[in-house]
């Protein structure tokens, strides 16, 4: 029966295609908080922010996204020992991303409390894309012990690619969250 | 499908046109308008519907023409004429259609936001402030009016209403004047309106503030009974709403 | 990996999969009622404030809702490496189950959605009660404004999910030749996902209910009762559901075409929805965000529309109606799409100018993203904003007038069979003739000052969405009829029922017209007393619509339970549906089809738009 479904269909073509489009919709939803920062307080900026941990995390985000990206090669050649490594070392650098933006937060929270305007755009957007991160760690926590139970191969890494791509799209909204909040 | 359906259905196009242009040309379903721009209102949205009558009869006519002329009693035994399309049809409607867009894109389109521009001048300023669920005016000089429930309005007068809100968005609305503007928290709104004959609330039930966006439960009573009043009787009216 | 390859758990009892979905989700919504309360603890709030408690317990239950009622078993087992271990059911159970078939699914939007459409029915009965003279009659004007909202925001729903949901879905995949659709499980989640979403809005009623209208316009909704919180839930719910949706719609049409189904080739149905989904899937994120913000002022002391703290309640209105004017035509053009091919295939003459209407039903996609802001011309906008919307709003006249070129040059000259779906497509053609030349009135800011917020809005927004919308729903139920049950319905009764609906809908919504121009504003209990007389008519006619249905539901359900039996192809139509048996088997055809040809080549001597693998050919 399921030979009339996929008949000539690439169902990775499927996945990838989906997986664009998802992509671009949660880009719409960023876009909406994104907008609404500029519209509410347009190049305003309170002093309090803390650029230096601004940059230091958002190195320690690009460094986790190169990780993911050499993960997904390292399967892609068949070397799950490798994988595994930046898998974790992925996870790992995501995790601290976190923390660097928890301690962000209470800062935050004593300079610019959410009835702040400032509040308002900065504890929304930066909330928002750490739920987006959350998600993210999860599906790589999940691509990781799936790898440890001996899944994926050089031929069926479809998982992988898809959670990779999705770290990436993570970690490009914050290449501009970032500059929205700190910079502008 | 000969010549003779095309020119029959014609005739029936033009017959029904007239019939309707006639009716919406002469038609007076307007409200009460109370100055110059509210009748150049009504006049845009007569001519808007002089445009439409054409197109809508023409729409009717061979959706009706087809439906008697072109049915067939039962399943038809055959199928109609294998035409996929028809260039100078196509591109005729498509002419059409942009030539009437533009029309009313400029006029009244544009044309009536030019007249919006002009209409902005102003001899009074009113403060309109809005919550749930009055309406509180200052006139120039004197102090708040709160929660009015009545209102003069001089004649002739060119007045600047700058509108805003207190708690939810209202929409300051005076139905004969043809003019409305949002009442938004944190924002000024101005609207122009020029009064001219002496009209009252009691003659017409438009001749009234009406809130027109939804604001909570007191919402569609929240309205003011307006009356124009000539300039002395005005004055004496402010000036006891001052004492009293 | 396929969904079809999923087994069965045939000693299921039919309502199991719903009992477990609503134990985990009630299991869902204490883990995060009570994860909420403990935060608010701690951090020394009052504890069980009815809003975040909801709010932190609501995302919980449904992720259970929804691992209970089927994700679980069909999807995360298999993620975990777990045996999966369910099958399709077959009989009328399968309509209670996480199912995958894509006929499956457009049937329980279908039915689904229609129930929520009596519902809100039901509700504008009330309405035009109260209407029934300027002062009170029913309701205080607080429960007026809750009927009121309740009313509009379950028919947005019902017209954003009822053509698209139940005849996307059910037809759609059948029409371009493919088994199912993309991502089978997606869909049923979709699906699974849209059902909590009547719930909500019914469990308004024990939170107070709300008053802000389905446009739920900032500060009014953040400060109002507490029903508003699950209203916002609703919507992002449902948004979430329609962009699921569109995202399968999308790459299923993109992918799954059957060999030979050029894009040129695709049914204009199939057009409609595919374009329509490229507006779902990205505008839809817009109204969840302006939900979340709503939600984050409410709740979390945020102040991204309060004036007082440096917000604008402007911001909320760019953002809500940048995703609710593509929304609109998400609404109008399925039905208006369905129109067409019902027209096409009732005139028994090629869709004319396919490409032209194509190429409309596109531009009008484009073009909606850049004409969000006439629904707010009186909100204080510049000279140059009210000059770029006049502009952009009047430019879509033109691709709009496209389709009414399809519709008539098809049935001039052609052979037309009058049966109840070839009524309503043609009446979908009429209301939207009115629904659109009236909205000129509107787009053109000079006349719309006077127009906005009045009935006259009132009844353009009903002879469009409902005009087209729910009228191409109607088509679509009659036309597809005799496809989904197998059964033919009774052509009286359903004639009857037409030329019922059609009158009473226009007898409604036309008076409303002169009463929006003549002074009676929108969302009101009352009104002036010298507007009764036409308020009666249309009250009259109401009632008189409202009847109507019974019609329908007596003849539909009649017909299922034991109308005659109905062969393939009762109406000789040419797309792929119609060439599998009524109802369809699973994965639609019993060998795959190719497409040779045009879908609308009717008149050409031995023109074919598809054939089955080692069947004769069925053109027709
Ligand atoms: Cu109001
Ligand atoms: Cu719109």
């Amino acid at each position: 029966m399921a030979a009339i479904t996929h008949t000539g269909h690439d169902s990775r073509a499927i996945n990838s295609m989906g997986l664009w489009l998802f992509i671009a919709s949660e880009f719409a939803l960023f876009s909406a908080f994104i907008f609404a920062r500029y519209y509410l307080t347009g190049r305003d900026q309170p002093e309090e922010l803390n650029i230096g941990l601004g940059y230091a995390i958002t190195v320690v985000l690009l460094s986790s996204s190169v990780c993911a990206y050499l993960a997904e090669q390292a399967i892609a050649r068949g070397d799950r020992r490798r994988f595994l490594r930046f898998t974790l070392a992925a996870i790992v650098l995501g995790t601290l991303f976190l923390v660097g933006v928890g301690l962000e937060w209470r800062e935050a929270a004593h300079s610019f409390p959410p009835p702040d305007l400032y509040g308002t755009v900065f504890f929304s957007l930066t909330g928002l894309h750490a739920s987006h991160m959350v998600t993210g760690l999860l599906a790589l926590l999940f691509i990781w012990v799936q790898g440890r139970r001996g899944r994926f191969d050089a031929e069926a890494h479809w998982g992988v690619t898809g959670v990779v791509r999705y770290w990436h799209f993570v970690d490009l909204v914050w290449l501009i969250v970032f500059p929205t909040l700190y910079l502008v | 499908m000969k010549p003779r359906d095309a020119y029959a259905a014609f005739v029936i196009w033009v017959v029904l046109t007239a019939l309707g242009e006639a009716f919406v040309l002469r038609a007076n379903i307007y409200p009460l308008a109370g100055n110059e721009f509210a009748r150049d209102v009504d006049d845009a949205f007569r001519l808007l519907m002089a445009l439409a009558v054409p197109v809508f009869t023409f729409v009717v006519t061979v959706l009706v023409y087809s439906l008697l002329r072109f049915r067939r009693n039962g399943e038809p035994a055959e199928d109609g004429p294998p035409i996929h399309s028809h260039r100078g049809a196509v591109w005729g409607w498509f002419a059409v259609t942009s030539g009437l867009t533009l029309l009313v894109m400029v006029h009244p389109g544009f044309t009536g936001l030019l007249e919006l521009r002009e209409s902005r001048h102003q001899e009074m300023v009113v403060a309109v402030q809005a919550a749930q669920w009055s309406w509180n005016f200052t006139f120039p000089g004197r102090s708040e009016l709160e929660k009015v429930k009545d209102l003069k309005l001089p004649t002739d007068t060119k007045i600047r209403f700058d509108v805003t809100s207190r708690d939810v968005v209202h929409s300051f609305w005076l139905p004969m004047y043809r003019m409305k503007i949002d009442a938004v928290p944190g924002r000024v709104n101005s609207v122009y309106v020029a009064t001219e004959e002496a009209v009252s609330y009691g003659e017409n039930v438009n001749v009234r503030v009406q809130c027109a966006e939804l604001c909570g439960t007191g919402h569609p009573r929240m309205q003011v009974r307006v009356e124009v009043v000539e300039r002395p009787e005005f004055d004496a009216w402010l000036a006891e709403q001052e004492a009293g | 990996m396929a969904a079809t390859a999923l087994i069965a758990r045939t000693r299921d009892w039919a309502f199991g999969p719903i009992l477990r979905g609503l134990l985990t989700g009630l299991v869902g919504f204490s883990l995060g009622a009570g994860f909420t309360a403990g935060v608010r603890a701690l951090a020394g709030a009052d504890a069980i404030a009815f809003g975040p408690v909801i709010f932190g317990g609501y995302w919980f239950g449904l992720a259970g809702w929804l691992l209970g009622v089927g994700v679980w078993r069909t999807w995360a087992r298999e993620w975990l490496g777990m045996p999966v271990d369910w099958t399709m059911r077959n009989g009328w159970q399968r309509y209670f189950d996480f199912t995958t078939d894509h006929k499956v699914i457009g049937v329980q939007y279908l039915v689904t959605f229609l129930g929520m459409f009596f519902l809100a029915g039901l509700l504008a009965m009330l309405m035009r009660i109260e209407h029934l003279t300027g002062g009170q009659v029913l309701f205080s004007p607080s429960q007026y404004n809750y009927v009121m909202s309740l009313h509009g925001i379950t028919m947005i729903f019902v017209a954003v999910a009822a053509v698209i949901g139940g005849f996307g879905n059910y037809a759609v995949p059948i029409m371009i030749g493919a088994a199912d659709m993309a991502y089978p499980r997606l869909n049923a989640l979709s699906y699974w996902l849209a059902a909590p979403v009547p719930v909500l809005l019914l469990a308004t009623f024990f939170a107070g209910g709300f008053d802000a209208g389905w446009t739920s316009y900032p500060p009014l909704a953040v400060e109002n009762r507490d029903g508003q919180i699950l209203f916002n839930l609703a919507f992002i719910t449902l948004g979430l559901s329609s962009i699921a949706g569109s995202i399968n719609f999308i790459v299923t049409v993109t992918k799954l075409r059957a060999r030979g189904l050029s894009f040129g080739r695709l049914p204009i149905f199939v057009w409609g929805v595919f374009a329509m989904s490229l507006l779902g899937f990205f505008f839809t994120q817009y109204v969840a965000a302006a939900m979340m913000m709503t939600l984050l002022d409410r709740l979390f002391g945020m102040v991204f529309f309060d004036a007082a703290g440096g917000g604008d309640p402007l911001l909320y209105q760019h953002i809500f109606w940048f995703y609710s004017h593509p929304a609109v035509y998400i609404m109008g053009i399925p039905g208006l799409a369905l129109a067409l091919e019902v027209i096409t295939h009732f005139s028994r003459k090629p869709l004319f100018a396919y490409r032209w209407v194509v190429g409309g039903i596109l531009a009008i996609t484009a073009l909606s993203a850049v004409v969000w802001a006439h629904h707010m011309f009186t909100a204080g906008l510049s000279d140059i904003e009210l000059f770029f919307f006049v502009t952009t709003t009047e430019l879509i006249s033109i691709p709009t007038g496209l389709i009414f070129l399809g519709a008539l040059g098809t049935i001039w000259g052609g052979r037309l069979w009058l049966r109840t779906p070839m009524l309503f497509a043609l009446a979908v053609i009429f209301n939207f003739l009115i629904g659109g030349l009236t909205g000129i009135f509107l787009a053109d800011v000079f006349t719309d000052i006077h127009l906005q917020d009045t009935f006259f809005v009132v009844a353009h927004f009903h002879y469009t969405i409902v005009g087209a919308g729910i009228f191409g729903l109607f088509a679509g139920i009659y036309y597809w009829f005799p496809k989904i049950t197998g059964r033919s319905y009774s052509e009286f009764w359903a004639k009857l029922h037409f030329w019922w609906m059609f009158l009473g809908f226009n007898m409604t919504f036309l008076p409303m017209f002169w009463l929006g121009l003549n002074g009676m504003n929108r969302r009101v209990a009352s009104y002036p007393s010298d507007l009764e007389a036409l308020n009666v008519v249309a009250s009259l006619g109401g009632f008189f619509l409202g009847a109507g249905f019974l019609v329908f539901l007596a003849n539909i359900v009649v017909s299922w339970v034991r109308g005659p039996a109905a062969s393939a192809n009762p109406w000789r139509a040419r797309t792929l549906e119609w060439h599998t048996s009524s109802p369809p088997p699973v994965e639609n055809f019993e060998s795959e089809p190719e497409v040779v040809g045009h879908p609308y080549d009717y008149g050409t001597p031995g023109a074919v738009h598809a054939m089955l693998a080692g069947a004769e050919e069925e053109g027709g």
